[in-house]
């Protein structure tokens, strides 16, 4: 055990070599101490699980499993059986980047949710398959340079749009589907807390920037998760039994140029006329997130500007490292 | 261990700190605020505590540097709020407010000062002028063992703070309890003890080991144009000095007072709650229309000059006095006319009139508030003495003439005697540090608030009660927290909860960076609210 912080627990622990900044190990890092040791943690194939598990070398503090791609939401159902069949009520957990849930994962995801299993699912969306070199996925927005959607004479990136995967999910009239991302810990949370009190299947997106596959400045991974939610194309909103029932309201609309301009994944888009075209189709795609979760007016807890707010002392932690875990 | 190794277990053997080109370091920087600090206070460090409700704690801090909370957080112009990082943001934290509250709790509470040490010296100690420099260096001394015997000519202690502030804008009884709680250390005070009359300039060198000079600019300087002499003419320091010793003073109908400066705004507001109709004459421009000239714009502070405006004092810019007019010994106005040029060629302040452009005022009493000089009368062999145990401060040591920069200056000279005294080269706790710019926050975490002003009396022309109002408690917890912790770490954890690789470790107070992991991405750096993390190769 790796008891180094007394204060957290490190589910996720050093010598991972996810890449300096990766959004994902840090969204990771959040969750799993969240949740905490006493989970069984199902991982699909996909970077999470490659760079946690380097050459027999485990980052894991905490029973894991590596699924296939496609079927850790099957892996999962199996795990939450057994414990119920055991009699035991250890919270299984899956996770899977945005191809092991959108794409490949998605009809075991299905299967698991209508059959009703006591599993939380996280989705850890960078919007592409990062770890084999950065292809599309259905997740990947519009007008996106991957390597298999290069921009050039007769494109401007990515052709087709961002799945809305949140509304098939919740779709499934589940107890609990909720987006997140790393930027606004309180959020996160209170999110991952509220998945935890409540059972049957949950599912939370975590919007995980990655500073190889998105192209920006690896300093930059919390603001590039920050400006996806203020400008509206990455809404935060939850969703009880398909209902929307909460959604971070935006102190400010920014224009979605503050976001692209950071990421080179966008940059083709800059000095060309049909990249201002599908600027303003992306800026069309925000606004239109915007007036479907009524994110300028809704009356919520928070705002983009309270959920950011530091305070002396810190805004919520982690259970603690208890003595006997650190000797 | 190698990279290649394929031996099973965890991965915290296989250290990811050698891909990193920078790495964090947490760094305390000196916000701008304790920068401008004539007083040199941790501004900071008192704000972060007071917003944290630990107010005795707060007013300790804030009391190492000045003993005088309650009066400045009235007085001082607050240079720190002019540099406050917040300004750039929303508005400025409300420091005064917040310091007065503390200043007065304590008076309320009955908080005692605290020696630093118990350990007594034997080498006595002598400070001349109970003004804020002399008893702030009174103050340091006593606090560390030194026993202190301060001499005032006056006979009440204060200084300038007693006899040229007027009771609107520092209370009497507020000045007198914050001094008694000074002196309740054990400093002996001997009042109406002119140094070179009651008592001899030789006397003292023989009796102490060192002596403070703290003497202020008590010699106001005169008119010289023509008829300087007669009646109907007094000086602003003279003025003031009779108000607040409560000695009735006849007004005239018509009252002009002539200078830019604090002193003469003080001068203008007394006269009007006497009942006079003000005018004062400014020799510089107003406020806020010389950008780039500070020397041009009149030294009043902006804060002043509003109150006075608003209660009815006429300001004229740019003018001066070519002569006063009299019918036979009865000063009947000023002739008064267009300023030229401020300086002549040197640099010293010489007004220079535009002939022709000459205007009468009328008026019946002409005050003078042109400035102040040093009187060493009697003090000559002390000043000019090349003893390294002889020290000037305050105003006495030349501009600008504040009350925190004469603060400032005792805790200086305090450091300087002991440092004489012992031998022991001075230790002024002077920060090394970096300072914070705007630049180096991360506003992102900090949302907009309002600033929380003290009230303003509306009927105030009719006695001399104190016009600002303090802040209430909820206020000043609010503005406390308004403070953004420039450069020191408030502990928000956010380099915690963002790094991804677990190298961050929370320790039961701050962080430590594990740079066996640390792959240098810069992202606590970047998310730091407050700029206190640096990235270094």
């Amino acid at each position: 055990m790796d008891v180094r912080d007394t204060y957290r627990h490190n589910v996720l622990t050093s010598g991972h070599r996810a890449c300096s900044g990766c959004g994902e190990a840090m969204a990771a890092r959040m969750v799993t101490d969240i949740i905490g040791p006493d989970a069984v943690y199902i991982n699909a194939t996909g970077c999470l699980q490659v760079f946690t598990t380097h050459n027999q070398q485990s980052a894991w503090q905490a029973p894991w499993i590596h699924s296939v791609f496609a079927n850790a939401a099957a892996v999962a159902s199996g795990v939450e059986a057994a414990m119920r069949a055991n009699g035991k009520d250890t919270p299984v957990v899956v996770q899977a980047g945005d191809g092991g849930t959108f794409d490949i994962g998605l009809q075991c995801l299905s299967g698991m949710i209508e059959r009703g299993h006591d599993v939380l699912f996280v989705c850890y969306d960078n919007e592409a398959y990062m770890n084999t070199g950065v292809q599309r996925s259905s997740s990947t927005p519009h007008a996106v340079r991957t390597t298999t959607s290069p921009p050039g004479r007769l494109s401007e990136g990515k052709h087709h749009l961002k799945k809305d995967v949140i509304s098939i999910i919740a779709a499934h009239q589940m107890p609990y589907a909720a987006t997140a991302t790393v930027a606004y810990f309180p959020d996160l949370k209170a999110k991952v807390e509220k998945a935890m009190s409540l059972k049957g299947p949950r599912f939370l997106q975590v919007l995980s920037p990655c500073p190889l596959g998105w192209n920006h400045d690896a300093a930059q991974t919390i603001q590039v998760s920050r400006l996806a939610v203020e400008t509206g194309l990455f809404p935060l909103v939850e969703l009880e039994h398909g209902a929307v029932t909460g959604v971070m309201r935006l102190a400010r609309q920014r224009p979605v140029e503050d976001y692209i301009k950071l990421q080179g994944r966008f940059k083709h888009l800059f000095g060309s006329k049909g990249g201002a075209v599908e600027i303003r189709h992306l800026q069309a795609l925000a606004d239109a997130r915007i007036r479907r979760y009524g994110l300028l007016e809704a009356d919520t807890e928070w705002t983009t500007d309270t959920a950011n707010q530091v305070q002396r002392r810190g805004r919520g932690g982690y259970a603690r490292v208890s003595k006997g875990e650190s000797q | 261990m190698s990279r290649l190794s394929f031996e099973a277990g965890s991965s915290v053997a296989y250290h990811t700190g050698d891909w990193r080109i920078l790495r964090p370091v947490y760094k305390d920087k000196w916000p701008p605020c304790s920068q401008t600090c004539p007083a040199s206070e941790d501004i900071q460090a008192w704000l972060a505590l007071a917003s944290d409700d630990q107010w005795q704690a707060a007013w300790r801090k804030l009391t190492e540097r000045n003993p005088f909370p309650a009066v400045m957080g009235r007085i001082c112009y607050h240079p720190c709020e002019l540099s406050c990082n917040r300004k750039h943001l929303d508005s400025a934290v409300n420091i005064h407010g917040v310091e007065r509250y503390l200043g007065d709790l304590a008076l309320e509470q009955g908080w005692r000062h605290q020696p630093l040490n118990k350990k007594q010296q034997t080498q006595q100690v002598a400070v001349v002028g109970a003004g804020p420099a002399g008893l702030s260096c009174a103050f340091q001394l006593v606090r560390r063992g030194y026993p202190v015997t301060v001499f005032d000519a006056r006979s009440a202690a204060g200084g300038t703070l007693h006899s040229g502030i007027p009771a609107y804008r520092l209370p009497k009884n507020i000045l007198r309890r914050e001094i008694d709680a000074i002196l309740a250390l054990g400093i002996q005070l001997h009042l109406d003890t002119r140094i070179g009359e009651q008592r001899s300039a030789q006397s003292l060198q023989e009796e102490f080991a060192a002596i403070f000079l703290a003497i202020g600019e008590q010699q106001p300087r005169i008119y010289t144009g023509n008829d300087q002499s007669g009646h109907s003419i007094m000086s602003g320091v003279d003025f003031l000095r009779r108000i607040n010793q409560g000695e009735p003073v006849k007004m005239p109908r018509h009252v002009a007072v002539i200078g830019g400066g604090n002193t003469a705004i003080d001068a203008a507001r007394c006269a009007r709650r006497l009942g006079a109709e003000v005018t004062v004459v400014c020799p510089q421009d107003p406020h806020g229309t010389q950008h780039g000239h500070p020397g041009a714009e009149m030294p009043a502070s902006f804060e002043e000059v509003i109150q006075a405006e608003a209660e009815g004092v006429r300001l004229s810019y740019r003018l001066g006095v070519s002569r006063l007019v009299r019918s036979g010994e009865h000063l009947s106005g000023l002739q008064v006319a267009r300023v030229d040029q401020l300086h002549d060629r040197h640099g010293q302040f010489a007004p220079k009139l535009f002939e022709g452009t000459e205007e009468f005022l009328s008026a019946g009493l002409a005050i003078f508030a042109i400035g102040q000089e040093v009187d060493w009368h009697g003090l000559e062999r002390l000043r000019d003495s090349e003893d390294s145990n002889i020290l000037i401060g305050g105003d006495a040591a030349g501009k600008p003439r504040f009350a925190a920069t004469a603060v400032g200056s005792g805790y200086q000279a305090a450091m300087s005697i002991i440092a004489c005294l012992t031998g022991i080269p001075p230790v002024y706790e002077q920060h090394e540090k970096a300072e914070v710019s705007i630049n180096d926050l991360n506003l992102s975490y900090y949302p907009q608030s309002v600033r929380q002003e003290g009230g303003v009396v509306a009927d105030r022309l009719h006695d001399f009660d104190e016009v600002i109002t303090g802040l209430d408690k909820t206020a000043v917890t609010h503005e406390a927290g308004r403070c953004l912790s420039c450069g020191v770490c408030f502990q928000c954890d956010n380099c915690w909860h963002f790094c991804p690789d677990a190298a961050v470790i929370k320790q039961d107070a701050g962080y430590e960076v594990d740079n066996d992991y640390c792959k240098g991405c810069g992202i606590c750096a970047q998310e730091c609210p407050c700029g206190h993390i640096d990235m270094v190769t």
